[in-house]
């Protein structure tokens, strides 16, 4: 990470000041936008995820980690567009219908925003269809659920079965969380993947997408 | 001479700190407000005089609360379903029950982690039918095998078939909880019978920050049509859905808690409504919610000291629970902490009491050893009795100038008197070393399994009549 160490660091600490500014002369400076993406912000955030797994940091640390990351994306992000640079895989995520609970899918979102996905967050009470629809017009990589109610569960399976009909289920992981969901239960419903926490939602949606 | 005997008690607020939080929970009603998802709730709050914007926003004058805490009840009774009157919320009384909802329970037998099932619902509700400091009982599971449509009228017909004891319950909506009540009736011999003496209270819960589910309101206005007795905490855990900071996380649940009352007093005058913001922490590191914490023993003595200077309503409180994973020192030590503090800070209905895994599993034997942690804290909160029988005087002079080797364990003062004047553990183990290995050198774990085997198996429930059990089959099979 020695080229954008200062960034990485910022990125590290939470430094939002300094890690926008870093980010900016890179790109002043004609760095490849691809490089300051992963050898300096993704390089940072698996060096965060490394340090909170180790039991090191606390979660707002990482938050804050994300955070600063996300400010810095706010100028690389015209270059998205222009196809110059790729992200680890698109994952369209929310709460399942029924259930109003967000702050577990909020995590998952952004843990998996700081490692190098693209999100795109549906939000809560979310029906199969509007899943189904939405999968359609972005071809997301993971479609990603969660429930904290074991009520809404079976919305799950629903959502999965909409996805079936449409053609899509073929073409996205699936994947599961929440505090009543098991692995058990994913394998039921036939979901692809299912994450205990976010910080193993990252890990499970990189092993799913065979991205590193 | 008669000397009152003080209950030792625990005090965490000044008068001027609880006054300062009541104050930012009643400024977040009236300068943020609220998302009220009930058109019914809405529309009472509007015409009560709640500021309506933007659709379902609402805002809600100091004055409102203020007529809701004069016209709700400050003593709540709950029966047992024989029509005994066995818990009386009010000043600093405690009593102590299960939780709801978990999703795995330690097999007796096995002791393995796994998923519950609706026989575990029953098994928890005999244990606590049973259990001499368990006062009411609630489901411990979430199970499998259940239709998930009608999972909280199965877990509830399952918990009144394995007690006679007060019970908790949950419900989804306003469908499921009038078939509830349908059952509750049954039980209880009537309408007008479970007016009168209600065994059952409903837990319903709001969402954090300030968000009021449709689904959640009509339980709410269910109950305070029918009188049942409800809570509804909103789970504004420190740092997840209220801020980190425990005075911001208690002001904002107090402020959710009151907005409940205010709809729930506007629905049903004079209904009965426990107080309680079940301000836990957010873990920093895992992101569960801690059900071991010191914060959430802290936060509801300050609730306590809140009860007594402002709202007066009995508190609803949680003790008895673990983050641990299996029934280890951790839990012994958790579990203890909340209880000791729960009744020193005079909480009144305390839930949760089992848990393992921050609520997520549940356990028999947890159970059963917090049936003796409670009967420790009830000596301890009894203080000590001062008289002139305690002072012993007389046997102090018996042995002190009596014949050589008398004593005072061959006295009768102390034949008459040690039952009472000491504690007298069943569980917790005082044996000699040598008597503790003999019985096969077991710890707490171990005897709890074995008191928990022998109960399930021995203990005889007073079945309910058949009229009744076909009154249950009958709502299950959805007549």
């Amino acid at each position: 990470m020695s080229e954008f160490q200062t960034l990485a660091e910022a990125v590290v600490k939470g430094d939002i000041k300094t890690a926008v500014a870093e980010t900016q002369s890179a790109l002043d400076a004609g760095s490849k936008v691809q490089s300051i993406l992963d050898k300096g912000l993704i390089a940072a955030m698996d060096e965060v995820g490394d340090r909170y797994s180790k039991g090191l940091i606390f979660v707002p640390q990482m938050l804050r980690s994300a955070k600063t990351m996300k400010e810095c994306m706010k100028l690389l992000q015209p270059f998205f567009r222009e196809g110059d640079i790729t992200s680890k895989g698109k994952v369209l995520i929310g709460t399942v219908k029924g259930d109003l609970h967000d702050i577990g899918k909020n995590l998952v979102a952004m843990m998996m925003e700081g490692a190098g996905f693209e999100i795109i967050d549906l939000g809560v009470d979310v029906p199969p269809e509007k899943f189904v629809q939405k999968a359609q017009e972005v071809e997301p990589d993971i479609v990603g659920m969660s429930a904290l109610l074991s009520t809404t569960m079976p919305s799950m399976p629903k959502t999965i079965e909409a996805l079936l009909k449409a053609g899509v289920r073929g073409k996205v992981k699936v994947m599961i969380g929440g505090a009543p969901v098991t692995e058990k239960y994913a394998q039921e419903i036939k979901a692809d993947s299912y994450a205990s926490d976010a910080g193993s939602a990252v890990s499970k949606a990189k092993e799913l997408l065979g991205v590193s | 001479m008669e000397i009152p005997t003080f209950q030792p008690q625990l005090k965490v607020l000044s008068r001027e700190q609880a006054l300062s939080i009541h104050a930012a929970a009643l400024e977040i009603l009236e300068k943020i407000g609220f998302k009220m998802e009930h058109p019914g709730a809405l529309e009472m709050l509007a015409d009560a005089g709640g500021k309506v914007s933007n659709g379902d926003r609402v805002r809600l004058p100091a004055y409102l609360v203020e007529n809701a805490l004069s016209s709700a009840p400050r003593q709540i009774d709950l029966y047992d379903q024989k029509g005994n009157k066995t818990i009386p919320l009010a000043n600093g009384n405690s009593f102590y029950g299960t939780g709801s909802d978990a999703t795995f329970t330690l097999d007796l037998e096995t002791g393995e982690r796994r998923r519950t099932i609706l026989k575990d619902v029953g098994n928890f509700a005999k244990l606590v039918d049973a259990l001499e400091n368990i006062a009411f009982a609630m489901s411990m599971a979430n199970p499998e095998d259940v239709p998930v449509e009608d999972i909280y009228v199965y877990v509830f017909a399952e918990m009144v078939k394995n007690t006679n004891k007060p019970v908790v319950f949950i419900a989804d909506s306003g469908r499921d909880i009038a078939k509830i009540y349908n059952i509750a009736c049954m039980v209880a011999g009537g309408e007008e019978e479970l007016r009168r003496k209600p065994f059952i209270l409903n837990y319903s819960e709001a969402i954090s920050p300030l968000r009021f589910p449709r689904n959640v309101m009509e339980k709410l206005i269910f109950c305070a049509g029918k009188k049942i007795p409800i809570c509804l905490p909103s789970g504004c855990n420190a740092g997840g859905g209220a801020p980190v900071t425990l005075a911001g996380a208690m002001a904002l649940g107090i402020a959710e808690n009151l907005v409940g009352l205010v709809v729930h007093q506007l629905a049903g005058k004079g209904s009965p409504f426990l107080f309680g913001p079940n301000v836990s922490v957010l873990d920093m590191k895992s992101t569960v919610v801690s059900y071991g914490c010191p914060e959430w023993s802290l936060t509801q003595a300050a609730l306590a000291d809140m009860r007594d200077e402002i709202y007066g309503l009995p508190i609803w409180a949680f003790a008895g629970a673990s983050d641990a994973k299996v029934m280890d020192a951790q839990a012994g030590a958790e579990a203890m902490f909340s209880i000791i503090s729960a009744k020193l800070s005079r909480c009144n209905l305390v839930h949760d009491v089992g848990f393992l895994e921050y609520g997520s599993t549940s356990s028999l034997e947890m159970v059963t050893m917090a049936s003796e942690l409670v009967a420790m804290s009830r000596f301890f909160g009894g203080g000590v009795l001062v008289n002139e029988e305690t002072l012993a005087l007389e046997a102090i002079e018996r042995v002190a100038s009596g014949d050589p080797g008398s004593m005072f364990l061959t006295d009768d003062h102390t034949f008459e008197h040690f039952m009472q004047a000491q504690f007298l553990p069943k569980l917790l183990d005082r044996s000699r070393y040598d008597s503790w290995e003999e019985a096969g050198a077991t710890d707490l774990y171990k005897r709890c399994n074995i008191e928990a085997k022998r109960i399930l198996s021995e203990h005889q429930v007073e079945p309910k009549p058949d009229e009744v059990l076909q009154g249950i089959a009958g709502v299950l099979q959805g007549h």
